[in-house]
């Protein structure tokens, strides 16, 4: 009997380790009094996408708001959304392709506003690649970033050009798709974004052809969206309507001026290089959603929302065909009266 | 058989708790367990059946990139080791540089790779190896300097070479330790392998966690990670029995 006691207090220091580690991963309670605490969770490190963000930061926007918003970067760009689903942040950055295999594998998570309201996913190949049209990717070699959806985006853009997707080389090359293009093993890349990797190439003098996927036969559809857990939408939205107020504000004062927001997004971020970024807020300012006389900040268009669920769906990517109105809500934008 | 009843017992008992975890809602809550996030075990399972053409393909494609990494660290492994065993120049040399090799992140070097080698398996062995060669080299080298003094004095005085003093006494020392840094070694080869294929791939197990990721598969790639385990879990048996039967007088 004597020789059970260091088993068991061996089992008991193994339980006791364990239990620690998932306390560690506890998120901290909410402490009450102002300005509200408010986690929203980027779709991947800051960049440029993120300038309406940190313009609004800076300027003290989210403060007015009432909201103390903290900004943070996922481990990888399909973790916001499992985030917001968990309740571990308020709202994160993601895909609408995204969303909807989400909302497919019955994740509660719904779009509350778009912070880039068309594709900026684009097909990408150099002059030195000798590809001049998309025929010409007959036999070469496309790195991709190893996302299903962009897979089948491929094939639709093949497709156009009477391709099989056997008759090109695709490679998920994860995050390498630069080095993959640049170092010329890759002659085109699929999944790098127009006003990022687009103007990296541009700025390399590199010769590129942009062209997002909208032009290349996949319906529009919304790059990125805000996302929330769709119970938190039933209960307690004012802190996300509040955001997307300051949002809104933010976005107009980056577009007013172009440089201070180049500032307020470098000083936050020092990793980022100050010319690269300069160019690439100049040409992602007028992707960003923004308000004007007859839509709102952050609109979503449900018609075309609707077009790209039956592409998803056509494509085996999703089985059921939600309408609009289940994978988003319109209600909490800048200017809508609260229902 | 009775040795095998207390992992089994144990991997069992875990694999209980987990399933009694995830599928009790309250225990759920208790842990902040998401389906999404953790899937039961029950779930896995059913991916494993049913998936289980798709998996195997992908496993043997990540199977000959272990094995054959594996290999090439095995030959390159031993090789340092001898050959710094023997030179003190060669060990002052390289040493350092041995231990550098570790600590240079998969993210820094992938893109090299993948520049130099392009798409095929060549970058993968390359990433195996160069985390595989490590323990290898460090436990042989360790192994082949832990020689009893007076065996090689005694061998000395028989008038013994240095290739019969490194082949009779200091190689049968060496082994049992070559065998621990290989059994490390094979255990974070199928790590190497599924970080090869996240800088370039068209399939393999690395390749499958990384769709299903983005995908929010879950499931599957759950699936993928017990495959991966199972690999290498049977690799270091494999071994592990090899060293049985090799070093017999142990």
């Amino acid at each position: 009997m004597k020789r059970r006691i260091p088993l068991l207090l061996a089992a008991a220091a193994i339980t006791a380790g364990a239990l620690v580690l998932v306390a560690c991963g506890e998120k901290p309670e909410n402490v009450n009094g102002q300005p509200q605490p408010f986690s929203l969770t980027l779709d991947f490190y800051p960049n440029p996408d993120h300038v309406g963000i940190y313009e609004a930061q800076k300027l003290g926007y989210f403060r007015d708001a009432g909201l103390d918003v903290s900004i943070n970067s996922p481990t990888d760009p399909s973790a916001p959304i499992k985030e917001v689903a968990a309740g571990r942040a308020d709202l994160a950055i993601s895909y609408e392709p995204e969303l909807l295999l989400a909302r497919e594998q019955s994740l509660d998570v719904k779009a509350v506003g778009a912070l880039v309201d068309r594709p900026l996913t684009s097909l990408i190949w150099l002059r030195k690649s000798d590809i001049k049209r998309l025929g010409d990717l007959r036999g070469k070699t496309i790195a991709t970033a190893g996302i299903p959806y962009q897979d089948a985006f491929l094939e639709t853009i093949l497709a156009r050009a009477n391709l099989k997707p056997s008759d090109v080389k695709a490679v998920n090359v994860g995050l390498n798709l630069l080095p993959a293009i640049l170092g010329g093993r890759a002659q085109a890349m699929l999944g790098g974004f127009s006003n990022v990797e687009g103007i990296d190439l541009k700025l390399r003098h590199k010769d590129p052809t942009v062209t997002p996927v909208d032009q290349l036969g996949i319906p529009t559809y919304d790059e990125l969206v805000f996302v929330a857990q769709g119970s938190r939408l039933k209960d307690d939205s004012e802190p996300i309507r509040l955001f997307l107020a300051a949002m809104a504000r933010g976005t107009a004062a980056a577009e007013k001026d172009p440089k201070g927001a180049t500032q307020a997004l470098l000083e936050q971020n020092h990793s980022l290089d100050p010319k690269l970024t300069a160019a690439e807020v100049k040409a992602t300012l007028p992707v960003l959603s923004q308000a004007s006389p007859k839509r709102p900040y952050g609109y979503m268009d449900q018609a075309e929302w609707q077009q790209f669920i039956g592409w998803m769906r056509d494509h085996g990517l999703i089985s059921s065909l939600p309408t609009p109105t289940q994978v988003l809500t319109e209600e909490l934008l800048p200017g809508r009266i609260p229902g | 058989m009775r040795r095998y009843l207390l992992p089994v017992a144990v991997l069992a008992s875990l694999v209980a708790a987990w399933q009694l975890a995830a599928s009790t809602g309250l225990l759920a809550n208790v842990l902040n367990l998401e389906d999404f996030l953790v899937p039961a075990p029950s779930e896995i399972a059913k991916t494993l059946w049913e998936d289980r053409s798709l998996l195997a393909d992908n496993a043997w494609v990540t199977l000959k990139e272990v094995l054959l990494g594996f290999g090439c660290a095995l030959v390159a492994g031993l090789a340092f080791a001898v050959g710094l065993h023997l030179s003190e120049t060669l060990r002052r040399a390289f040493y350092p540089l041995i231990v550098a090799s570790q600590t240079i992140p998969i993210i820094a070097v992938a893109p090299i790779l993948v520049v130099w080698f392009g798409f095929g398996i060549g970058p993968k062995l390359a990433i195996i190896a160069l985390i595989c060669f490590f323990p290898i080299t460090v436990n042989t080298l360790d192994g082949l300097r832990s020689v009893d003094p007076d065996a090689v004095k005694m061998m000395r005085t028989l008038d013994a070479s240095r290739w019969a003093i490194l082949r009779r006494v200091e190689s049968p020392t060496a082994l049992p330790f070559a065998f621990s840094g290989a059994k490390i070694a094979v255990a974070v080869a199928v790590i190497g392998a599924v970080f090869g294929e996240w800088a370039g791939s068209s399939s393999g197990l690395g390749y499958l966690m990384q769709l299903d990721n983005a995908a929010l598969n879950t499931p599957r790639l759950w699936a993928s990670v017990t495959v991966l385990s199972a690999m290498a879990i049977l690799l270091f048996a494999l071994l592990a029995l090899l060293e049985k039967k090799v070093v017999s007088w142990r």
